[in-house]
């Protein structure tokens, strides 16, 4: 009896090519694309914190490469002389309130838009998109007007407000994949077994929104510490935040070492939320799952 | 729909969509009543085109216009022409290209005012561009590079931090394309080019439209780059109208800049996302 192995052709082994031909065009391209990605990135983030931490009591100057004297005196000066810990303070505050609040708003509008088909919906969901098409300093400029006539004076309530309206499109995006990501069966299911309305909630709808909900609350987070136009128009000069107190340093006020200090204040916890929020989109993946009804 | 799921629906829609419709259209109409006397914070408000003849008459407004539109158009076509054969190359997963993409994504991370600052840093009298410079040799003297007259700083700010979202859109969008169809055009003889142009390109112009749009948009009413990088002979949309209510509290004219403003973002990133498609379906014959 012949085996089937003994039968099957044979399929010609393919010469191993020589190392040299392996490093395809691909190749060089990565490593060309690299290299300009390093001079793209480090070489700029590799000169804000040298010249935040340039010392004081030296010039950093042409001919040299580098500072000729390093220390976080900066660092400190910035601290103590400036504004830096109130804006902190102010930023810190009002992104959080932000997000919670865009998040309360943005949820039973995507609840409607994941689990109700009604007659123009498809025209609602364009709608939403509003505050990203209007330019931003358009919106703050007149918001900043709207507020005034309706006699609202709290520029922490006024920027609340902006940024709320600002960011919705983001958390109404996010948690109308999440609630297209709760599977009825499994509600259906719990329900046929007895489950209380928060054992329900807990086992088939927190799983799936979970992701949605702290996806949402990073971006918009993010979105409003980053914030400039808002912040300046309708804040400056009572409520100050990271990006207005960069601002005057990049202005009339242009202090190159106090700016790099203030730029990686700004950047540095933002990279840290982003690569976090990559891991969740990654698990939750809202951007490639389709959006029910 | 019964009244009930009509009343459910609405309650629903009120808080996310109620209240971007009634802010933004709040904004909309005090920016276009303003512009034509109406709303004013102080003093009488009365109907009157003079504010629209004395912005449309000015010569700064028509600079501000043309620079505008300028870095608009050419920040959004650059940044889908520097995208495209990154997407393209980047559609199937090697080895190394997860770091590539996310080093390309990262300016994506960076707040534009801190993108000016790196941008200044690099570009500065005695920055590291112009010490690279006169150490290779092709200069003899550092250059000035900031607030250059033809904006080509904001335009490479624009780059540096559009380019990535216009990537980002369009590798998915290149990602979905089966490599059925792929190959078909291969058979069937089509060059990388062909390809391109004929499946490629037709399939992926939603995204492309898409990130056209939001890069015109961003771009036409840029402030922060402008203020830090930008020429300082010519004010950008966004910088006139800003300098408009802030220096002299003249209101209804920064409305009318504000209203020009919209309108070039909307006829500007309809425009292109209009051409696009038209071009392609020119490619597509």
């Amino acid at each position: 009896m012949v085996s089937l192995s003994d039968t099957a052709p044979v399929a010609p082994r393919r010469p191993r090519r020589p190392a040299f031909r392996r490093f395809t065009i691909s190749n060089m391209l990565i490593a060309i694309l690299l290299l300009v990605c390093v001079i793209w990135l480090v070489v700029p983030f590799g000169m804000a914190v040298l010249w935040s931490l340039l010392d004081p009591s030296v010039r950093w100057e042409y001919p040299d490469v580098l500072p000729p004297a390093l220390s976080f005196a900066r660092w400190i000066e910035v601290w103590n002389t400036t504004s830096l810990p109130m804006a902190l303070r102010n930023s810190y505050i009002l992104a959080p309130t932000v997000a919670v609040t865009t998040l309360i708003l943005a949820s039973p509008t995507a609840y409607a838009f994941a689990r109700h088909d009604f007659p123009g919906k498809g025209a609602a969901q364009v709608l939403t998109l509003l505050p990203l098409v209007i330019p931003g300093f358009v919106l703050a400029i007149f918001f900043s007007a709207l507020i005034f006539s309706l006699g609202i004076y709290s520029r922490f309530l006024s920027i609340l407000l902006a940024h709320s309206v600002l960011f919705l499109p983001y958390a109404i995006r996010l948690m109308t994949v999440a609630f297209s990501n709760v599977r009825l069966d499994l509600v259906d299911a719990a329900r046929d077994l007895g489950a209380s309305p928060w054992a329900r909630f807990r086992v088939a709808y927190w799983p799936a929104l979970a992701p949605g909900i702290l996806a949402s609350l990073i971006i918009v987070f993010i979105q409003s510490i980053e914030e400039f136009a808002v912040a300046f128009v309708v804040g400056a000069p009572n409520f100050t935040t990271i990006p207005s107190i960069l601002y005057s340093y990049l202005g009339y006020n242009f202090v190159r070492p106090n700016a790099a200090v203030v730029s990686l204040v700004l950047v540095i916890p933002n990279v840290l939320l982003m690569l976090g929020l990559e891991r969740l989109l990654k698990s939750a993946n809202p951007a490639q799952t389709g959006v029910k009804g | 729909m019964t009244l009930r799921r009509t009343l459910t629906i609405a309650a629903l829609l009120t808080p996310g969509l109620g209240l971007i419709l009634v802010m933004v259209g709040s904004v909309f109409y005090i920016a276009v009543a303003q512009s034509f006397g109406y709303y004013n914070l102080s003093g009488e408000s009365a109907f009157s085109l003079d504010h629209w003849r004395d912005v449309l008459g000015s010569k700064q407004f028509g600079r501000s216009l043309g620079y505008s539109a300028y870095i608009a158009i050419i920040s959004a076509l650059g940044s889908i022409a520097i995208a495209y054969p990154l997407a393209i190359w980047m559609r199937k997963p090697f080895r190394g290209s997860l770091v590539v993409g996310s080093l390309l994504k990262a300016p994506l991370f960076v707040p534009g005012l801190v993108a000016a600052f790196l941008f200044l840093n690099v570009i500065a009298y005695h920055g590291v561009l112009n010490q690279f410079l006169i150490w290779t040799g092709l200069t003899d003297a550092p250059i000035r590079f900031q607030n250059d007259r033809n904006g080509f700083g904001v335009i490479f700010l624009q780059l540096w931090k559009n380019m990535p979202l216009a990537l980002l859109l369009l590798t998915g969008a290149v990602q979905g394309i089966s490599d059925e169809v792929v190959d078909a055009a291969r058979d069937l003889g089509a060059g990388p080019l062909a390809r391109f142009r004929k499946v490629i390109a037709p399939l992926t112009v939603q995204a492309m439209q898409a990130a056209l749009i939001i890069i015109f948009i961003g771009a036409a009413g840029d402030f922060a780059f402008q203020v830090t990088a930008g020429p300082t002979n010519v004010q950008s949309m966004a910088q006139y109208m800003v300098f408009l209510k802030t220096s002299f509290g003249r209101w209804n004219q920064a409305a009318v800049v504000g209203v020009s403003l919209m309108g070039l973002a909307l006829v500007g990133a309809l425009g292109l996302a209009g051409l696009a498609r038209l071009t392609l379906r020119g490619l597509k014959w």
